[in-house]
């Protein structure tokens, strides 16, 4: 950990806690990825040298430009995109595929139309891998339906939910097999501000509740602020670490009374990351006009 | 005719309004239909008795449903029909045998796709009455002949919607398929089949428009002597149009409803399709 705030993130505010006793969950070493376009004989290098620990228990969020890798890194724990130089371990074992330890909410809800909220839920749990027992899984998939507060609508098909309510299956059917990890690629990204808002709130509840580990990926500061312990800052393409943010504010944060959007230690992390970002979108900006 | 009524707010606070449809708005699309038809039979009866256009040509409308009528009544033409019907539905269903999984393969696998589409693209673009002396050729004139111009015809724009079914599969769901523990065989038996199958039926509804001309092509020009097909040129050939305006009759009707049941087909086989594109 602290090899990475000396490295790439030399303004970072707070060092994180360390506690070398417990070994991190996830961890990335001098993770290079990037993808090959063969007929152009040319590879686009998305991450570059890049080193994270995500301890247990751990809510983290990625932000960056767009483009800056941030799908790239979660792909990468996700097992789907392997590195072209350095590791991904999770638990000490390096990743190489897709595993049950990890489940992933996507942007843009990848439920299966033809399938009821019931039966997508039940379909993280009647695969070759995480199967759960027949007798079981209604009674897991009920409570997960609990969790999401999405009761009564067993039967319901995606196409006549709303946005929102199809991220609640969404996030059902990736917590029902109790994974250890959530990965979750900008899960509200596509829902309108005021149900965001809402979700934002009931994802702190459920997460007080499961105790998943978190990867989060969010174009939003405030989104970031509010939910996680730690902030990522990635640079542009080639993504690199450009400083990794304690978030000191104290959960539940989307309590009524809290107000914590109102602190002025809020205000101080939303300024900084702004600065980090602003930086990164105008040089963007500049490189183009160079070009 | 209509007018809507407010019922009290449910417990659970939806308003859910009845309103009140006339009895006869059921009946309406059938009987704008019936309506429709008298009308175009009528329109024809009377050009026909003014005798404008010669009656080899154009028969009056009440000949043509005699000539049909008889034609059920002293047998001429119902081996016919039911010639033409029994191919073409073997045919058709020989065609999805081979069209499904050989299209789905070419969707699924990059190097099946490249041996197999060169020839699929000019099988499915060369005009299928191109083949017809080659077969009369190999196969001579009868039934194994225009089988396979059926065939021949259908198979291709089956196999071709089966391919693009595939290929146009989210890969955000064949992700989550993987995310969520499936194996290449649960992959493609829960996300990649069922997300083909409009597809499959849209294929299977082209292969039917081809298979019906194939159906022809090969009656009319294989010489069989049965079949619709043969009874058009016959009844060409004896200057009977009453009976020729039968057939062709005959023929309308038998294609619309097969393309009417592809499409309550489709609507039962992907209910979510329509909606969540709109």
């Amino acid at each position: 950990m602290g090899q990475v705030e000396a490295r790439s993130a030399p303004g970072a505010q707070h060092a994180a806690d360390e506690r070398p006793s417990e070994p991190a969950l996830i961890e990335a070493a001098h993770v290079t990825a990037g993808y090959d376009n063969r007929r152009e004989h040319t590879r686009l290098i998305a991450l570059r040298d890049v080193s994270l620990q995500v301890r247990r228990g751990e809510f983290l969020a990625i932000v960056g430009p767009s483009g800056c890798g941030k799908t790239t890194f979660i792909n990468l724990i996700a097992g789907f995109v392997k590195p072209l130089e350095g590791s991904v371990r999770v638990r000490g074992e390096e990743v190489t595929g897709p595993g049950a330890d990890r489940a992933m909410v996507f942007q843009d809800y990848a439920l299966l139309p033809w399938r009821t909220v019931e039966r997508n839920i039940r379909f993280a749990m009647e695969n070759r891998r995480g199967h759960v027992p027949k007798a079981e899984q209604a009674e897991r998939a009920a409570r997960a339906l609990r969790l999401v507060g999405l009761t009564g609508f067993e039967k319901s098909y995606p196409h006549e939910l709303s946005g929102g309510m199809r991220q609640r299956v969404g996030i059902a059917r990736a917590l029902v097999t109790e994974p250890e990890i959530l990965l979750m690629d900008e899960p509200f990204g596509a829902v309108d501000a005021m149900t965001r808002e809402a979700m934002q709130a009931e994802l702190e509840k459920i997460i007080a509740e499961t105790r998943q580990t978190v990867v989060f990926i969010t174009h939003s500061i405030d989104e970031a602020i509010l939910l996680a312990d730690r902030i990522v800052v990635i640079s542009k393409r080639p993504g690199t670490i450009r400083e990794v943010i304690d978030v000191d504010l104290p959960r539940p944060r989307f309590d009524e009374q809290s107000d914590v959007q109102r602190s002025p230690r809020f205000g101080e992390i939303r300024s900084h990351l702004w600065s980090l970002l602003a930086d990164e979108a105008l040089g963007a900006k500049q490189e183009g006009a160079t070009r | 005719m209509t007018e809507t009524i407010q019922s009290p707010a449910r417990t659970d606070g939806q308003q859910i309004e009845t309103i009140e449809v006339s009895k006869f708005a059921r009946f309406k699309s059938v009987g704008i239909t019936v309506v429709n038809l008298t009308i175009f039979f009528t329109i024809w009866e009377l050009v026909a008795r003014a005798e404008v256009i010669n009656s080899l040509f154009f028969p009056r409308a009440t000949d043509m449903f005699a000539a049909l009528f008889n034609g059920f009544a002293d047998g001429t033409i119902w081996p016919q029909l039911s010639h033409s019907l029994t191919n073409f539905l073997i045919g058709l269903a020989i065609s999805a045998v081979i069209g499904i999984p050989v299209g789905l393969l070419m969707g699924a696998s990059k190097v099946a796709d490249l041996i197999l589409s060169p020839y699929v693209w000019a099988m499915t673009s060369l005009p299928r009455v191109a083949l017809i002396p080659l077969l009369i050729l190999i196969m001579g004139f009868g039934n194994s002949m225009q089988l396979t111009i059926i065939v021949l015809s259908a198979v291709f724009p089956i196999m071709v919607n089966c391919m693009a079914g595939v290929k146009t599969v989210e890969p955000s769901l064949v992700r989550a398929g993987v995310v969520f523990g499936a194996s290449r065989p649960q992959i493609y038996l829960k996300v990649i089949l069922p997300y083909t199958l409009p597809f499959v039926i849209s294929g299977v509804n082209q292969g039917i428009a081809r298979g019906l001309v194939g159906m022809l092509i090969g009656e009319l020009l294989g010489g069989g002597g049965n079949g619709l097909g043969f009874l058009l040129d016959r009844a060409g050939e004896q200057f009977d149009a009453p009976m020729l305006y039968a057939t062709l009759i005959l023929l309308a009707v038998m294609s619309v409803g097969l393309v009417q049941a592809m499409r309550w087909l489709e609507q039962r086989a992907a209910p979510w399709r329509d909606i969540s594109r709109a």
